[in-house]
């Protein structure tokens, strides 16, 4: 790194761990860089940029600003004393959002990147976002993800649908109507699909639905319990739960052929919650076939599952990172709480705190962000971790329970 | 709580779930104690039964029995609750024209994914101690609910204790 203004402080064990697991392919060739040591902010204001006062440009600049801080990489400073200046202009022209966007070091007057954007007005939000992950990654090296999404259940209409909101809870928009239980919405390698257990034919099923068409298709509807759908990385399988041959057990089905893998075989005991690691060869999920459900790893082939947690005596919701970490929920001290675990070196964080219920936790694209859901008062409201220390920030401000939370693979 | 104290909760426990699994031998309800509960019929072999097709029917009775009550975490038909079950087949004996879906429901405490499989569990429990009793598999299918469908509002065990329950749908 030629620029750096590192201060270096303390950091915890697994914080290089996932800094070093985050970082972008084209670190090695990266011109400037600004790298800092966890938890530690650069300061950005955005007093340089020139905003046309339609409804559109003033939009952007609120979704810019809000993405820029709620990256976890900067702190909006005081124009004039920040480290980092974006310049240039926002205005509408003939319908179209015109951005011209330069992102300077104050101190040096460097170029980070000078780029121009051109959208319909329409998608003010949606170009935001994406010159917030511009900005991200031009700076920190970091891959943002304000262009991400979370699908989610919500039940603002008394029914339990699904809905897919922008990263930043923005641009709610409601994807099933059913009027049936929707239960654990889980996405697509390709970000294209979402699958999920549905009602809408009486009994719990298996769904996927194809986003740009609309599309809905049936992947499972054996006998009995169908649930718990987790598409593989490759795109050619799911993993899922299934009561057909008497007792809740881990299959796997290729989405092509139809063929299923029964990977478990536990009649005393429930499986539930699959997730498969980055490379597609294991699969962890919840088993209580010590008496309590706690975390397993099996190889996607079968044989032996090594059971992966020990503390705790209820651990559940595993989420398999594309940092190689499992965040997963875990009964502490009376209440559930968000915690990520290395699976090779089992060494646990801790990221909840306080004496409520956080659950059902999914990684951002990032590795650094988690969404999950919390309990408080007996309502469901959904909020981001930083496993880098930011405060859990709320996600969704609409009325209603929103829970099951999948952030989108990127 | 203290290590120690901790330890000889864990002890006792196991003892009781030993006990359980005791229980479970019996083979027939008939002979049971009538203390221990008893996850169906048998031990192992209930949970191994492959369910049949879903019905075609489209005509469905529901609160026509009393639900079957479990205990926090578990899938066993408690001795106190086979009574109902045998009045479902005394009911499923008399309509053979019938089917039955079994509804496996939770209490809200814990993860709703892993709660969805041991309402599954529970549904499963009651439809083998039915075909115990002598009703035919196929006419018996199992639907869990996990805890979407609370019976009862409420955030204390005087809600729970009535959604951890199997209900009985008649299908024709």
């Amino acid at each position: 790194m030629k620029f750096l203004l590192c201060k270096r402080r303390y950091t915890t064990v697994i914080l290089p761990l996932i800094m070093a697991l985050n970082m972008a392919p084209g670190e090695a060739e990266a011109q400037i860089r600004i790298t800092k040591p966890a938890g530690e902010k650069t300061s950005i204001d955005l007093a340089g940029m020139t905003v046309s006062s339609d409804p559109a440009s003033r939009e952007f600049q609120r979704t810019l600003q809000n993405n820029l801080s709620r990256s976890g990489w900067f702190t909006i400073g005081r124009p004039g004393a920040s480290e980092v200046r974006v310049m240039g202009s926002v205005q509408q022209r003939r319908g179209a959002l015109v951005v011209e966007c330069r992102v300077l070091a104050a101190a040096s007057g460097r170029s980070f990147m000078s780029q121009s954007y051109d959208r319909s007005a329409e998608e003010a939000r949606r170009l935001a976002h994406r010159v917030a992950d511009d900005i991200v990654e031009a700076v920190t090296g970091h891959k943002g993800i304000a262009s991400t999404r979370i699908v989610m259940v919500g039940t603002p209409t008394g029914h339990k649908e699904l809905y897919i909101s922008d990263a930043d809870g923005g641009n709610i928009i409601q994807l099933t109507n059913d009027e049936a239980i929707s239960v654990r919405p889980r996405w697509s390698p390709d970000g294209k699909q979402i699958v999920y257990t549905g009602y809408l034919q009486r009994f719990p099923d298996i769904f996927r639905i194809d986003l740009p068409t609309g599309r809905r298709e049936v992947v499972a509807n054996f006998p009995g319990l169908n649930t718990a759908a987790a598409i593989s990385p490759d795109g050619r399988d799911v993993a899922l739960i299934l009561s057909k041959d008497g007792n809740p057990e881990l299959y796997i089905r290729n989405l092509r052929s139809g063929r299923l893998t029964r990977l478990t075989n536990t009649p005393n005991a429930a499986e539930a919650s699959p997730s498969w690691s980055p490379d597609g060869r294991r699969i962890v999920y919840v088993s209580d076939q010590t008496g309590r459900p706690q975390l397993y790893i099996i190889s996607r082939d079968g044989g032996r599952p090594e059971r992966l947690t020990s503390r705790g005596r209820v651990n559940v919701a595993p989420d398999w990172g594309p940092n190689g970490l499992i965040t997963y929920s875990s009964f502490i001290d009376g209440t559930y709480h968000v915690c990520v675990i290395d699976p090779e070196t089992r060494e646990v964080r801790q990221i909840s705190s306080g004496a409520t219920d956080w659950d059902d936790p999914s990684w951002a694209p990032n590795g650094r962000h988690i969404v999950c859901s919390r309990r408080q008062n007996n309502r469901y409201t959904l909020y981001v971790l930083d496993t880098m220390g930011d405060p859990p920030v709320r996600l969704i401000n609409e009325s209603g329970d929103w829970y099951s939370p999948a952030w989108s693979p990127d | 709580m203290s290590e120690k104290k901790y330890w000889i909760q864990v002890s006792v426990v196991m003892l009781m779930s030993a006990m359980l699994v005791a229980g479970c031998r019996t083979r027939d309800p008939a002979d049971a104690d009538g203390v221990s509960p008893v996850r169906g019929v048998g031990a192992t072999d209930i949970y191994g039964q492959p369910l049949g097709e879903r019905f075609a029917g489209d005509q469905y009775l529901e609160g026509q029995f009393e639900p079957v009550y479990y205990a926090y975490d578990s899938a066993q038909i408690d001795a106190a609750e086979r009574a109902k079950l045998e009045s479902v087949a005394d009911y499923l004996r008399q309509n053979p024209q019938v089917d039955l879906i079994v509804e496996g429901h939770c209490d809200e405490r814990g993860s709703r994914e892993y709660n969805l499989a041991l309402g599954e569990r529970r549904a499963l429990a009651a439809r083998a101690y039915l075909i115990g009793l002598g009703i035919e598999s196929d006419r018996l299918q199992t639907k869990s609910f996990g805890f979407e469908r609370p019976a009862v509002d409420g955030h204390d065990e005087s809600a729970w204790r009535y959604n951890r329950r199997a209900e009985f749908v008649i299908s024709y």
